[in-house]
């Protein structure tokens, strides 16, 4: 049976309540049902004693739940927009990710942070952000970004066991997603991307909602005869070099490609990272698609003008080959 | 709560004896460049730290700010780790990671000091809220200065723990600066415990640096605490005899100021007070001497203690360690 | 007693460095001024330098495989002359210097573009190394001409085909494009013809054949090529002679030769060698014959001795096979070169009525500097004039 994204995201958190009485969920409106209703249903089942509705108080909400989880709680808040983050930063970057260091490995902070990013159309600059590149820059955190509603569902589990800080950022055009979650599927492990698409002529990496518009692209470069490789990296910190450095050993040529402002993004690091370590292997230089340099705007040609797409993967990929155009 | 016997006032005024002591030899070696950064003296505040301590279980959790030196000993952290701590070295609380403004001691349930004014007011309230969500009877307590009060999460979880009736206490030690800057000149609220009322927080204002004032005012709040009434804002008002930092040569205090506040030495007056009680002068001085050598001891055997080997830099991280050396 | 610095002379035209084959002499060891002390490899061959001065050998500063770039002192000798020694070299050094000035300004063209950094991928670069491949051999399609690891896979599969991705150049090759580059970029030239009729001297060879000294090289048209164009030289002296210096600045001279020093162009196994024969002018067929035959061999063999220095003059003849006519490029920095055409019977006229000759075309190319269309017909109608004379010195 084909579920939403938000359905599985649901299910997840309500196997993961079921499962471990630690668990608690807290956010704004979340026992209501969350403002995109992934919580729908959770309080009525699991209590709302488990299931908190808190003011709108990011920072205070961050330190509560930082702070339950320093004392035995396993709490999942959720940050309704990644913009919003901003305000969770002064707890999120120096109590929550230092917490274990500063204390010599006394205490642990097993806390998820659920958020979401992207532009969906008309939300503007406020509502539409790609923040990941922020949060790799902080030793103490981890970052995944999913892509499918099955890839989601493990994520979430593994992150909710995993124990540390975790920042799971969702993106808000995959919501209305439908996948079948087939019990085979396994909790892929924090820190270990996937080959989306086997190819051989260039290794296209990208996370969350531009996977997709990387195995969009990849149809249109195999139907000019160019083979892309498509990994897909489900956790941006701690990032997988070793499976970047097998796929570009194979292919020779790399572009990263993320919805975030390309400027001082995520792909820099690894472009940087894939310069360094795999120099001896590089056949072209290695590209990066992103965003333009501009906030979201409102109107809907100039959100579509910004936007990297499928598009900007292919001629990337084309100017990799040595293609014009 | 049963009232102090006399041996128990004798004990915290040892108590009281042994933060100054210890922030005595923390100042001296700091200003001997033996201290890595600039440590925070809470000299003169002393009586606040034991006035509450005292009366908290090991279970109950403690958090403090950069000047909490004073909080950690009187909740019963080791001396010779803590001073280790501060001295950065491996045998410290926390392997010399966190240093004087990040003091840890889980076991003894001192979950944190931090160096960001109101950093931790909310994680406070979250530990209190993971004791009433798991049925267990610990409270939260939570030391800050009157300079947090300017910061809005302050407010946020304020309103936050009234709202979901956390076990915290808030003690404010209002010592009338916030960093350089006395509070006239950063708040037209002049009592911190008027914050309460628009959170309808109970509150208490009391006079610091009597530690039978702390000590009644702190019971009272604890054990409403305990009896599930919701978080306490306890204020009390205070001095810094010493600088804000180590090396802060207090220009911005008159010399007034500076005499008023030795008159006001919460440990002259639990002196004033005990001598009152009938206890001789010649034990008094014998709990100083005891003390004194006490803290030397704690003080030179942290002095010995190994410093941290650089090879370890990437532990702690996470709890993987493979996680630290994939994040590059 | 005075110590002499052995420095290595320019031998060749086009060369930066050598390469020390071999010291023929040990330290310790008594010289005499000029003869050869040691043989170094340039691109085109091996070369033996002369010893600059008459004393003992008492330092070697480079060894054997050691590298010495023109100019660079490589020994000591103990002379028993005062240090003014230096200067009593043979005439031929000093031309040579003499030389030299011309050539600084120009060469600094060819490095130049020599000296291009190669683009290329990491990858790329990692498996040409990998086969031993030279990634100057290959040509990249990448952007800019970037070497890629496809252009490095074709070159690794398809190595016997030239003309695909390219071939790297020998020695011999480069220094050859080298030359030749040069000279067409610096050197303005024009050529002027003439046909020549071998009638007589078809004749005078049956002659003197007879008169040959038994165990003397065989004559060659080329013996008697020189010997006319050495006659020439010397009554059109303002043609025996390089251009020397910018043509721009006040230092330009044209320096004149001391006698006819000619070039013989020699086709080698992969390219060409200009072997000179010097004071041509004084020397009879039976000596030209020898010595020609000596440069010739040397030539062969790839073993020259101060090769090209100081000749004015080239002769390039292609044979019997040759073209009935063609255009020679100037060796510089000399100044002229005759391109001999293939002798072959041709219908001319002669008092009137038609005749059947043997004729050769003679082109000779002229530097402009030097000389003009007037002086180059003049040389041109005498020298055409004593090929079709009876004047000749054998012995």
């Amino acid at each position: 049976m084909q579920q939403t994204f938000i359905e599985i995201l649901r299910r997840a958190l309500d196997e993961e309540l079921a499962r471990d009485p630690a668990v608690h969920l807290l956010g704004e409106d979340v026992a209501a049902g969350g403002a995109f209703g992934v919580t729908r249903g959770l309080a009525q089942k699991h209590g709302f004693a488990r299931v908190r509705n808190t003011p709108i108080s990011e920072a205070a909400i961050t330190g509560l739940a930082t702070g339950a989880a320093l004392c035995g709680l396993k709490p999942v808040l959720e940050i309704m927009f990644i913009d919003f983050a901003t305000l969770s930063m002064d707890c999120l970057v120096n109590q929550t990710a230092k917490y274990r260091y500063m204390s010599g490995g006394q205490l642990a902070v097993p806390l998820v942070i659920r958020t979401q990013a992207g532009a969906a159309g008309g939300a503007g600059a406020q509502h539409s952000q790609s923040l990941e590149a922020w949060f790799i820059h902080v030793p103490g955190l981890i970052v995944v970004a999913p892509s499918t509603p099955a890839e989601a569902y493990g994520l979430l589990k593994s992150a909710i066991r995993l124990g540390e800080p975790v920042l799971f950022i969702e993106h808000k055009r995959l919501y209305t997603m439908k996948e079948e979650l087939t019990e085979a599927a396994g909790l892929p492990p924090i820190g270990r991307a996937r080959i989306a698409r086997p190819g051989s002529d260039v290794t296209v990496i990208a996370y969350s909602a531009m996977v997709h518009s990387a195995l969009e692209a990849a149809q249109l470069l195999a139907d000019e005869g160019i083979s892309a490789e498509v990994i897909d990296l489900r956790t941006l910190l701690p990032l997988d070099m070793a499976a970047i450095a097998a796929s570009v050993t194979k292919t020779h040529r790399a572009l990263i490609a993320h919805e975030a402002v390309r400027n001082g993004g995520v792909g820099a690091e690894i472009a940087a990272r894939i310069g360094a370590e795999l120099f001896d292997e590089l056949d072209a230089p290695v590209l990066r698609v992103g965003c333009s340099f501009a906030p979201i705007p409102f109107a809907p040609e100039l959100e579509r003008a910004l936007l990297p797409g499928s598009a900007d993967i292919v001629r990337a990929a084309r100017e990799i080959m040595g293609l014009a155009g | 709560m049963t009232a102090p016997t006399l041996a128990d006032w004798k004990e915290m005024y040892g108590a009281l004896w042994r933060i100054r002591l210890f922030e005595g030899h923390v100042q001296r070696l700091a200003a001997a460049g033996e201290i890595p950064g600039f440590p925070h003296l809470s000299t003169g505040q002393e009586a606040v730290a034991v006035g509450v301590c005292t009366q908290l279980e090991r279970e109950d959790v403690l958090f403090t700010s950069h000047r909490g030196h004073g909080h950690v000993l009187a909740k019963g952290s080791d001396m010779q780790a803590t001073f280790a701590e501060i001295l950065g070295r491996q045998s410290g609380l926390c392997r010399g990671r966190g240093g004087s403004m990040h003091l840890v001691d889980a076991a003894n349930g001192v979950l944190g000091a931090t160096g960001v004014v109101a950093g931790n007011l909310a994680l406070a309230a979250g530990a209190a809220w993971a004791a009433q969500a798991q049925g267990r009877k610990n409270i939260s307590v939570v030391f800050f200065g009157d300079g947090a009060t300017g910061a809005g999460v302050f407010h946020e979880t304020l309103n936050l723990a009234a709202l979901w009736r956390l076990p915290v206490l808030f003690v404010c030690e209002n010592n009338g600066y916030a960093e350089f800057t006395s509070r006239e000149e950063h708040s037209n609220v002049k009592h911190v415990s008027s914050f309460a009322a628009p959170y309808d927080i109970a509150t208490q204002t009391i006079d610091g640096n009597d530690l039978p004032a702390v000590f009644a005012a702190a019971g009272v709040a604890i054990e409403a605490l305990r009896r599930g009434a919701g978080p306490y804002l306890l204020e009390c008002m205070t001095f810094r005899m010493a600088g804000h930092y180590v090396g802060d040569s207090q220009q911005y205090r008159s010399r007034e100021e500076l005499a008023e506040v030795r008159e006001k030495c919460p440990i002259e007056r639990l002196k004033r007070h005990l001598l009152e009680r009938g206890v001789s002068p010649q034990e008094l001085d014998g709990i100083g001497e005891n003390t004194k050598s006490e803290v030397l001891r704690a003080v030179e055997r942290a002095l010995a203690g190994p410093r941290p080997d650089p090879a370890t830099v990437l532990q702690f991280v996470y709890r993987a360690p493979a996680f630290a050396a994939i994040a590059g | 007693m005075a110590l002499v610095a052995q420095h290595i002379p320019k031998v060749g035209l086009v060369m930066d460095e050598v390469k020390v084959v071999r010291w023929l002499k040990n330290v310790g060891d008594e010289l005499v001024a000029g003869e050869p002390l040691i043989e170094v490899e340039t691109e085109k061959s091996v070369v033996e330098i002369e010893a600059a001065a008459s004393g003992r050998l008492t330092q070697i500063l480079v060894q054997a495989e050691g590298r010495a770039a023109v100019g660079d002192q490589v020994a000591w000798i103990e002379s028993a002359a005062a240090p003014a020694a230096r200067t009593a070299q043979t005439p031929r050094t000093a031309e040579a210097e003499a030389v030299e000035p011309t050539l600084p300004a120009a060469r600094s063209a060819i490095p130049a573009a020599a000296a291009e950094r190669i683009r290329s991928t990491p990858v790329a670069r990692k498996l040409a190394a990998g086969h031993g491949i030279d990634l100057t051999a290959i040509s990249g399609t990448g952007p800019g001409g970037r070497v890629q690891l496809h252009d490095v896979r074709r070159a690794i599969e398809a190595p016997a085909r030239p003309g695909a991705a390219g071939q790297s150049l020998s020695p011999m090759r480069r220094a050859l494009a080298r030359a030749m580059t040069l000279s067409n970029a610096t050197v303005p030239q024009f050529t002027v013809a003439r046909s020549v009729e071998w009638t007589v001297l078809q004749e005078l060879r049956g002659e003197f054949s007879a008169k040959w000294p038994g165990g003397s090289p065989k004559l060659s048209a080329n013996d008697f090529l020189l010997q006319a164009v050495a006659r020439a030289l010397i009554e059109f002296p303002a043609l025996n002679a390089t251009f020397s210096g910018d043509p721009q600045s006040a230092d330009a001279r044209i320096v004149h030769a001391s006698g006819a020093h000619i070039g013989l162009v020699v086709a080698v196994d992969d390219g060409l060698l200009v072997p000179v024969i010097h004071d041509v002018e004084q020397l009879s067929l039976v000596e030209i014959a020898r010595r020609r035959q000596n440069a010739v061999d040397s030539a062969l063999k790839g073993r020259s001795k101060r090769e090209e220095v100081g000749a004015t003059f080239s002769i390039s003849n292609l044979g019997a096979d040759g073209p009935d006519r063609f255009t020679a490029i100037i060796n510089p920095p000399q100044s002229a070169i005759l391109a001999v055409g293939r002798r072959r019977d041709c219908v001319v006229a002669r008092a009137g009525a038609a005749a059947v000759r043997p004729m050769s075309d003679l082109t000779m190319t002229v530097d402009h500097r030097v000389a003009d269309g007037r002086l180059a017909s003049q040389f041109l109608a005498r020298l055409t004039g004593i090929l079709e004379g009876r004047h000749w010195r054998l012995e």
